[in-house]
């Protein structure tokens, strides 16, 4: 379980880092085929594993920025809903670590059902 | 069932991934947006860089070095003019990309490519008015200048040697937010951007309007109340100047000078009116009048705040060049700023370079057209407009000899033919070589350079002011100025009558200019080129002259003037209207005596006439003053009815010399005349009225002028509120020097000292150099702005003298593939 998600964080953060905004995903699919137990683990494990990565990196951003570029962002967002007070970062990455959380919990889930197709033989009814 | 069983998860996967990959409406991709590793967290800048970059890029003749100050201001090393342009192009990008290509997407009508069909009318009004279509042509005559063709070109080659550095992350911010990646840079865009600066300029007009108001009341009215020149006026040629020159012949005034739009013939196309507060100041001094002996010069454009800002600071360097100054974003060379010998500025002329033209079509297919005693034929165009999403809209616009139909289809008619208004517009006459002129002030040395280089300016023509450390200062009024007879196109024209055309050009050489005046310095203000004597006819109005008079005025007393003198000159809030006016007033007011028990009249005929941050009084006069021109006006010249109001200045002079006159009463009161006194006292309780509404009752600080005016400074796409800044505490106004208003105001404030060996000069403007909203550098100069404080500008010598102001230093290398 801990080896899923430490191999997801490390491949994960390094897909991410070179390719498209969802490159978590086919990561989580591969290695959840590959290592996943049962389906709950690959999904919870894998949304974990890509909110720790979107998590920490855009705190990390947040935190070394010069300017509070979230708060502008979300001001465009969050205009006239009331909203003045929270500071812009904590509804934009919950939003991020929302989507994030699922596009990955899925890829995982997908790779463990996936695998199942090919290895495992047909049962009773379905 | 088993595929359904293994599979859904993927499939809702890939479907999430298209869902937040991809824009729905105006929502962004989400996923996009927000990835840390991708969105716009990669646009909040951290640490300003520090020590030295290099970077080959392809297109590049030799090394060239790029250092950037402590206020994010490049300085700019070439080896050669290419190279220059190459680089200027590269470093504007870098900071400003988004920007400019937003200009230019404004220019062309093509916003509903970016933000959809809400902006089609928009657009179809810029297609109509025919930017882009003359952008075009321009850009395909201008590989036949070789000069021209070449600043531009290498400017485009580094504005795309940038973008094609570039990948999703490090797109600036608003391609994210809007989902949509920049073009390539080309010299067209380059044209559209000054395009767009005509038309902020010299787009507008109030033909149509005084056209209604001339069929209405008739030309005795006109001659009274819409004169053809103020009374009280400073104009930018000193009064008495000689005209060194030998006029061509006026054309004479033909019989008839403009057409009816009666009943449904009226133009239904809305051409907005001249932007009052579009102006600008720019003044000189001569050596005779400075601590130094030498000129000290002087402007402030004043134009929309925005962010990111109009304006870029630069040092431009390269053999023979060595600029430093300002540049629109989009444009090669510097527009407003000074070398070691010279400096100079701009201010708009605001001449009548827009003319509309009543078409009168054969018939209802529109081919031909009556001119000269002859059917001429219509050339037709198609605009068509890519919506966002794929949508395409299509707009046929006419074309006559005179420039496109604005106003066409079943908007106007005589009898049952179509009629149309053609415009004519300097900005579809215009070449490119307007940024010769700037390419060799940027090189210019004395008076002569000066001249010389004002030669290839057309539009829109502009006050250059100059100065040398040869002791010079001079003015020019200088563009391509329509020759026409006294009052053509003050309103509609007749498009059918060959005397209605422009008549020629008015000779570059006998445009308004002036040397060394014997009373040491020279200014404008947007007013009146010349006093009557000038023997061409360049409009019938201009800007009020109120900030004129004062710069004049402030001018003629100062001796001994230091850079810090005119700096407090551009700060200058003091009221001319209120002095000229209040005294009138005040008096007016006081005879009524519920009016004279308020502590608002208390606090208007105490107020000192300045428009300082603090002063309640400028809140009152402000607000004052066109309820007043409303209470006296909107009766018989409604805005409803595409009518106009007379001048400030005529107002202002009924007031004084005439209270009994008519006017005053108010025509929809059948029961009673209005007096002066009445209509004072009844505007002067609208504006209190308002005033309450607004900000409650009268306090120091609710009514305090920053906050009443209100100056805020907004980004250039209106949704992104955020983006700006508000709530900035400043004085001033659209009628004192530091004409602040709530949007305008001063864009860039220079001040340059001349010196024999070496210039010191001064600037800021109310912005910062980076376009990102997740710089330190976007906003950093609004608040020292706001105080009226000018940064010292580092203007070097050579790459030998390199000071310790500096943060960072990129070198770009030619790229040997």
């Amino acid at each position: 379980m801990i080896g899923l998600y430490l191999l997801i964080l490390v491949i994960g953060a390094v897909a991410s880092y070179i390719g498209p905004w969802w490159a978590i995903a086919p990561v989580c699919f591969i290695l959840c085929w590959w290592k996943g137990k049962t389906a709950v683990a690959a999904y919870w494990i894998s949304a974990t594993g890509g909110v720790s990565i979107w998590l920490v990196y855009a705190l990390y951003l947040h935190a070394v920025a010069e300017v509070d570029l979230s708060n502008r962002v979300a001001g465009i967002f969050l205009a006239g809903l009331g909203a003045d007070g929270i500071p812009g970062i904590i509804p934009l990455t919950f939003l991020a670590v929302l989507i994030i959380g699922l596009v990955s919990g899925f890829s995982g889930l997908a790779g463990i059902r996936a695998r199942s197709f090919i290895n495992r033989p047909q049962q009773g009814t379905g | 069932m088993k595929v359904i069983r293994c599979f859904w998860p993927l499939f809702v996967a890939v479907g999430l991934i298209y869902l937040f990959g991809n824009a729905w409406g105006t929502i962004p991709p989400m996923g996009k947006l927000l990835s840390p590793f991708q969105g716009y967290l990669q646009n909040a800048e951290t640490a300003v860089p520090s020590g030295k970059m290099e970077l080959a890029v392809g297109g590049l003749k030799e090394a060239v070095t790029i250092w950037y100050d402590d206020n994010a201001v490049p300085h700019v090393f070439a080896q050669n003019d290419e190279d220059l342009y190459f680089a200027q192009g590269y470093v504007v990008a870098r900071d400003r990309l988004w920007q400019m290509e937003f200009y230019t997407l404004v220019a062309a009508g093509r916003l509903t490519e970016i933000v959809g069909d809400a902006a089609l009318a928009f657009d179809r009004n810029n297609r109509r008015m025919g930017m882009a279509r003359s952008a075009a042509t321009i850009a395909e005559k201008l590989k036949t200048d070789t000069l021209s063709s070449k600043i531009a070109t290498a400017y485009a080659a580094g504005v795309n040697a940038y973008i094609d550095q570039l990948r999703y992350r490090s797109l600036p911010i608003e391609y994210k937010l809007l989902n949509y990646a920049p073009e390539h840079w080309s010299p067209e865009k380059t044209i559209l951007m000054l395009m767009n600066m005509r038309n902020t300029l010299n787009g507008g007009s109030n033909d149509d309007r005084l056209t209604n108001v001339l069929a209405t009341y008739g030309p005795n009215v006109i001659a009274d109340l819409f004169p053809d020149y103020p009374g009280v006026e400073s104009p930018v040629i000193p009064v008495g100047t000689p005209w060194a020159f030998t006029p061509l012949t006026t054309p004479s005034v033909p019989d008839t000078t403009w057409t009816v739009p009666g009943g449904d013939q009226r133009m239904a196309m809305e051409i907005a009116t001249p932007r009052p507060e579009v102006g600008s100041n720019n003044w000189a001094v001569h050596g005779s009048r400075t601590a130094t002996g030498l000129p000290l010069l002087a402007n402030d454009p004043h134009l929309q705040l925005t962010l990111p800002s109009i304006w870029y600071q630069m040092q431009l360097s390269a053999p023979g060049v060595n600029v430093y100054g300002v540049a629109l974003p989009g444009t090669p060379a510097i527009i407003i700023g000074f070398t070691k010998d010279i400096a100079w500025g701009v201010t708009n002329v605001g001449s009548d370079v827009m003319d509309f033209y009543r078409i009168r079509f054969r018939d209802s297919t529109r081919r031909e057209y009556w001119h000269d005693d002859s059917w001429k034929p219509v050339v037709f165009h198609t605009e068509t407009f890519i919506i966002k999403g794929g949508a395409m809209v299509r707009d046929t616009v006419l074309y006559t000899h005179h420039g496109p139909v604005v106003n066409q289809g079943s908007e106007a008619s005589i009898g049952n033919i179509p009629a149309g208004y053609a415009m004519r517009w300097i900005t579809n006459e215009t070449d490119g070589s307007d940024m010769l002129t700037f390419h060799y002030l940027n090189r210019a040395k004395d008076y002569d350079d000066y001249r010389q280089a004002l030669t290839y300016f057309v539009a829109p023509a502009q006050h250059f002011i100059f100065s040398s450390n040869g002791n010079d200062i001079a003015i020019t009024s200088n563009g391509r100025l329509p020759l026409k007879w006294k009052g053509q196109g003050k309103y509609l024209l007749d498009g059918t009558l060959a005397s209605h055309d422009w008549q020629g050009w008015i000779p570059a050489s006998q445009n308004p200019t002036v040397k060394n005046p014997s009373a040491g310095f020279l200014s404008s203000a947007n007013q009146f080129p010349t006093d009557t004597t000038y023997p061409y006819y360049l409009d019938w109005k201009f800007a009020h002259s109120s900030r004129a008079l004062r710069i004049n005025e402030r001018l003629a007393a100062m001796n001994g003037a230091n850079a810090d003198s005119l700096r407090r000159l551009q700060n200058d809030n003091f009221n001319v209207d209120a002095r000229r006016i209040l005294p009138k007033l005040i008096p007016v007011l006081a005879s009524i005596d519920s009016i004279r028990e308020l502590s608002e009249f208390t606090v208007l005929s105490k107020w000192n006439y300045r428009n300082d941050a603090k002063e309640i009084g400028a809140s009152i006069f402000e607000y004052w003053i066109p309820e007043l021109r409303r209470a006296m006006w909107d009766d018989e010249f409604p805005m409803d009815g595409r009518m106009l109001y007379p001048s400030l200045d005529r107002t202002f002079s009924l007031i004084e010399n005439d209270p009994t006159a008519s006017w005053f009463d108010n025509s929809h009161t059948t029961s009673s005349i209005e007096s002066m006194t009445d209509i004072a006292a009844q505007s002067f309780m609208a504006a209190l009225c308002k005033l309450r509404e607004q900000f409650g009752p009268l306090s120091s600080n609710d009514w305090a002028w920053a906050n009443v005016k209100h100056t805020r400074i907004m980004h250039l796409v209106p949704a992104f509120t955020s983006f700006g800044r508000t709530g900035i505490q400043t004085g001033g106004g659209g009628e004192v020097i530091n004409a602040t208003t709530a949007t305008h105001g001063p864009s860039w404030r220079m001040v340059v000292q001349l010196d024999r060996d070496w210039p010191t000069a001064y600037g800021l403007y109310p912005g910062g150099q980076s376009g990102n909203p997740g710089s330190p550098f976007y906003d950093n100069m609004i608040d020292r702005w706001a105080s009226g404080k000018l940064d010292t500008l580092l203007f070097i010598k050579d790459l030998q003298s390199i000071p310790g102001r500096m943060m960072y230093q990129i070198s770009l290398k030619p790229n040997p593939r």
